[in-house]
């Protein structure tokens, strides 16, 4: 199966290591993503008209008829932009959880498991929100956790919000949510958002942060260590 | 308190005046709000009783600090979507900070977000506000890479 691959701009950036996991995941298992050629950015959150956000998504979408209407974006805020663009549901536009159900996750080939790793998986805001744009499945990174042996913790600020995007605007503030966040996290916290990735990093005291695709790639046996 | 045009807020929302009449006054949205949280005691409900009756409070604290975290709609009854009427907002009064700026800035010349030039655009604000203290643990965020220009149609 051949994917239209919407990187976003983080991706090529500073969440760098999010893109290499997911083109490796995606490799692993055998699913091809195309990069959308000349894709744009998304609009993020930086325009007050909705429209314009709507047109920015809107022209990636045609973009990506050269490869596939199937289109994965990993960033949950590239992700929700694209689907609110898609005003007639001719596009499939996926978050990578949306491909990698549970029963997918647990049929590939695992080297490792998570036995004796106590994990928080910390979704945030727009995996979960608006409900329209949200993923299907939203215990689907618990159900994986324990699945493979691990323990979850946390699950209480796993929708909570880091305030990761005024994080240039108000730093005091996001350091008081991301500290909510920590406080009630395991040592090993998982993510999903780049800003959320930046923002408990910076405040974390020990507490490592992964992305998601560091935990897949460590039971595939393609990561040493968490 | 500057007055502004509420016709562009309900335009640039999506919104019309109508929509805002359900609003209950609950206030489940002030009770979830990320920012009650940390207790900066603020009430999203305010800002569109404030934009129904036309007069536009332009200062209240959450055009600056609300997180579009969506919190507030999936609580309201309505799922009124009161972060993008906050964006509206603050889109119509100005209230762009340097790093929106500068966001901007960079999707007009080269149609993305290219993260370096960004940073520079904002070093001074970087050095200003204590940010640099980060900067050994965002290394793994650094990263030379060439940017890309998006044609133009
Ligand atoms: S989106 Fe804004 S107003 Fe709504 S709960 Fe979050 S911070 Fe508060
Ligand atoms: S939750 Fe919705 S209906 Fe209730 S006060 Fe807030 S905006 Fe109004």
């Amino acid at each position: 199966m051949v994917y239209a691959y919407y990187p976003g701009c983080s991706l090529k950036g500073s969440a760098k290591k999010l893109d290499v996991g997911i083109r490796k995941v995606f490799g692993v298992l055998g699913m091809h993503l195309e990069e959308i050629p000349d894709w744009n950015c998304c609009g993020a959150v930086e325009y007050g008209d909705a429209s314009e956000i709507r047109s920015m998504s809107r022209k990636n979408l045609f973009k990506a008829l050269k490869v596939s209407t199937r289109i994965i974006a990993p960033c949950p805020l590239c992700s929700k932009n694209l689907k609110e663009s898609d005003g007639s549901g001719e596009f499939s536009i996926l978050h990578p959880l949306d491909v990698l159900s549970l029963d997918f996750l647990m049929s590939i080939p695992a080297k490792k498991d998570l036995k004796g790793y106590v994990i928080t998986p910390y979704y945030g805001c727009l995996l979960l929100r608006p409900k329209e744009t949200a993923i299907k499945d939203k215990e689907i990174m618990e159900k994986v956790i324990l699945s493979f042996g691990g323990q979850v913790a946390g699950e209480e600020i796993k929708d909570k919000c880091c305030g990761g995007n005024k994080f240039f605007v108000d730093k005091e503030i996001v350091y008081k949510l991301s500290k909510i966040v920590l406080k009630k996290s395991s040592p090993f916290i998982v993510v999903f958002c780049p800003l959320c990735h930046m923002v408990l990093k910076t405040f974390s005291e020990g507490q490592k942060v992964l992305y998601f695709t560091d935990l897949i790639l460590y039971i595939l046996g393609e990561k040493k260590e968490l | 308190m500057q007055m502004i045009d509420t016709e562009k807020v309900f335009e640039y929302s999506g919104y019309k005046k109508e929509d805002f009449s359900v609003c209950l006054g609950c206030k489940i949205c002030a009770s979830v709000c990320t920012l009650n949280d940390i207790g900066e005691n603020v009430n999203p409900q305010e800002i569109l009783i404030s934009i129904f009756l036309g007069k536009v409070l332009n200062t209240h604290p959450l055009v600056r600090l609300c997180t579009s975290c969506y919190r507030c709609t999936d609580s309201c009854p309505w799922s009124i979507r009161i972060p993008e009427v906050i964006r509206a907002l603050k889109e119509i009064s100005q209230k762009e900070e340097s790093f929106g700026k500068a966001f901007r800035s960079s999707i007009k010349i080269f149609g993305r977000i290219y993260e370096p030039y960004v940073i520079l655009k904002l070093s001074s604000v970087l050095l200003r506000k204590g940010y640099i203290k980060f900067f050994p643990k965002w290394i793994e965020y650094f990263s030379l890479h060439l940017p890309h220009f998006v044609r133009r149609d």
